[in-house]
């Protein structure tokens, strides 16, 4: 399977990929070309439009994976979507990406493109220390947050990589051996961050 | 060596290096290659007696191209990461706009040179921290320290002065930033910052 992973960094795009790897069993392509980067939240609800049109008009890809960091916004839940949480960012993510893709037009001998979507609370750091750390689980998390998620972010930031400040080769070096553990685990993985593992994983699962 | 402040002397201090702490320039060449990757090695010459010279010799067709000829962005990447690679950096460095011609995309690999002079334990280093300062107009760059606001001045113009502000000193901050990039607020001066006011 041809495989797209849009990140903020090289490092999230290499621990997807092994995640998608281990979920489905099997090794994903890449696609040339192969780096997409968003530079956060915002920006990629403007960028997710395009970056669709372009995958399913000028490109072979077969699967386009996003997973954002929850930062300070709500957590998603199994009940959503719903209207009691709108600013929740996977429900948000999906909803536009339903929306761009009813919008395109068929081309001949191409399926339509698979997504999987993923949120970390409240940050991808959390489902690294998954299995390291026995209170690093997505409740928690989503209580230790209220208190404020800078702090836990940069709290997550020294669990995983001993530095708030780690460099680009120990962000790389830690995101894939953790991804690579994670895979050996997946279920409890799942059942650590039911929403935002699990409903991920159950999008992988239903290509 | 001291790397002098315009740059000047940038060919002698990595000459330098290479002689007295090879090691390092290794790794600064590796680092060079991953920030700029059309380039796999730094190389030096001697134009004149007494004079030294640096080329940057290309990874496809295995060119030389010389310092004259390589782009602002290049030669402003190539100081960055000498200064972050040397053994004994200056206790204090100032940089205008380091984020100058540098694509949006390697600004996480600038930000991570100046936290390797100034957080030196965090990559192996054994050295006194460097008190860095640097401006900056760069939306982008600013995003970067989303989670240290306490790294962010803001410096705002008004009239004929300056009035500088510490970013996480605001009470308001996490309601200026909400879902928002740092970036995006200073640009929409939500969070004040480089647009001079009139008086």
């Amino acid at each position: 399977m041809k495989l797209v992973v849009l990140s903020e960094s090289p490092e999230d795009e290499a621990a997807v990929r092994i995640l998608v790897d281990g979920i489905l069993g099997s090794q994903t392509d890449h696609v040339a070309p192969p780096f997409l980067r968003t530079r956060g939240w915002s920006p990629l609800l403007s960028v997710l439009p395009g970056v669709l049109k372009q995958l399913h008009y000028h490109t072979d890809a077969e699967a386009l994976v996003v997973i954002v960091d929850s930062d300070d916004s709500a957590p998603h839940q199994q009940a959503h979507p719903s209207p009691d949480a709108p600013s929740c960012r996977l429900c948000r993510l999906r909803a536009l990406a339903d929306q761009v893709q009813r919008g395109l037009t068929e081309v001949p001998n191409r399926a339509p493109l698979k997504t999987g979507f993923g949120l970390a609370v409240p940050s991808l750091e959390a489902w690294l220390r998954c299995g390291v750390d026995p209170h690093t689980i997505e409740a928690a998390l989503i209580q230790r947050q209220d208190a404020g998620s800078r702090a836990l972010r940069r709290q997550l930031k020294r669990d995983v990589y001993g530095t708030e400040r780690p460099s680009q080769q120990v962000r790389m070096a830690h995101a894939v051996a953790e991804a690579q553990r994670l895979v050996q685990m997946i279920d409890e993985f799942e059942r650590c961050f039911p929403d935002g593992v699990g409903s991920f994983a159950r999008d992988v699962r239903s290509w | 060596m001291r790397l002098q402040s315009n740059g000047r002397n940038l060919a002698g201090v990595l000459d330098n290096l290479r002689d007295v702490q090879p090691e390092r320039f290794e790794a600064l060449n590796e680092e060079m290659g991953r920030w700029l990757p059309e380039f796999e090695r730094i190389l030096f010459e001697t134009p004149k007696d007494g004079q030294r010279a640096i080329l940057l010799h290309t990874r496809e067709g295995h060119h030389k191209i010389q310092a004259s000829e390589l782009s602002h962005e290049t030669l402003i990447a190539l100081a960055i990461l000498t200064l972050a690679y040397i053994p004994d950096p200056p206790p204090i460095v100032c940089l205008e706009e380091p984020d100058r011609g540098i694509h949006p995309r390697l600004l996480r690999d600038v930000r991570d040179a100046l936290y390797r002079l100034s957080y030196p334990e965090s990559y192996g280093e054994k050295r006194s921290p460097v008190q860095v300062v640097a401006t900056t107009h760069s939306p982008y760059l600013l995003d970067l320290y989303r989670d240290h606001p306490e790294e962010i001045v803001i410096a705002q113009k008004i009239g004929q002065e300056v009035r500088f502000e510490r970013l996480s000193d605001r009470d308001d901050l996490d309601e200026i930033l909400g879902d928002a990039q740092l970036g995006g607020c200073m640009v929409q001066r939500h969070s004040g910052g480089g647009v001079p006011s009139h008086p």
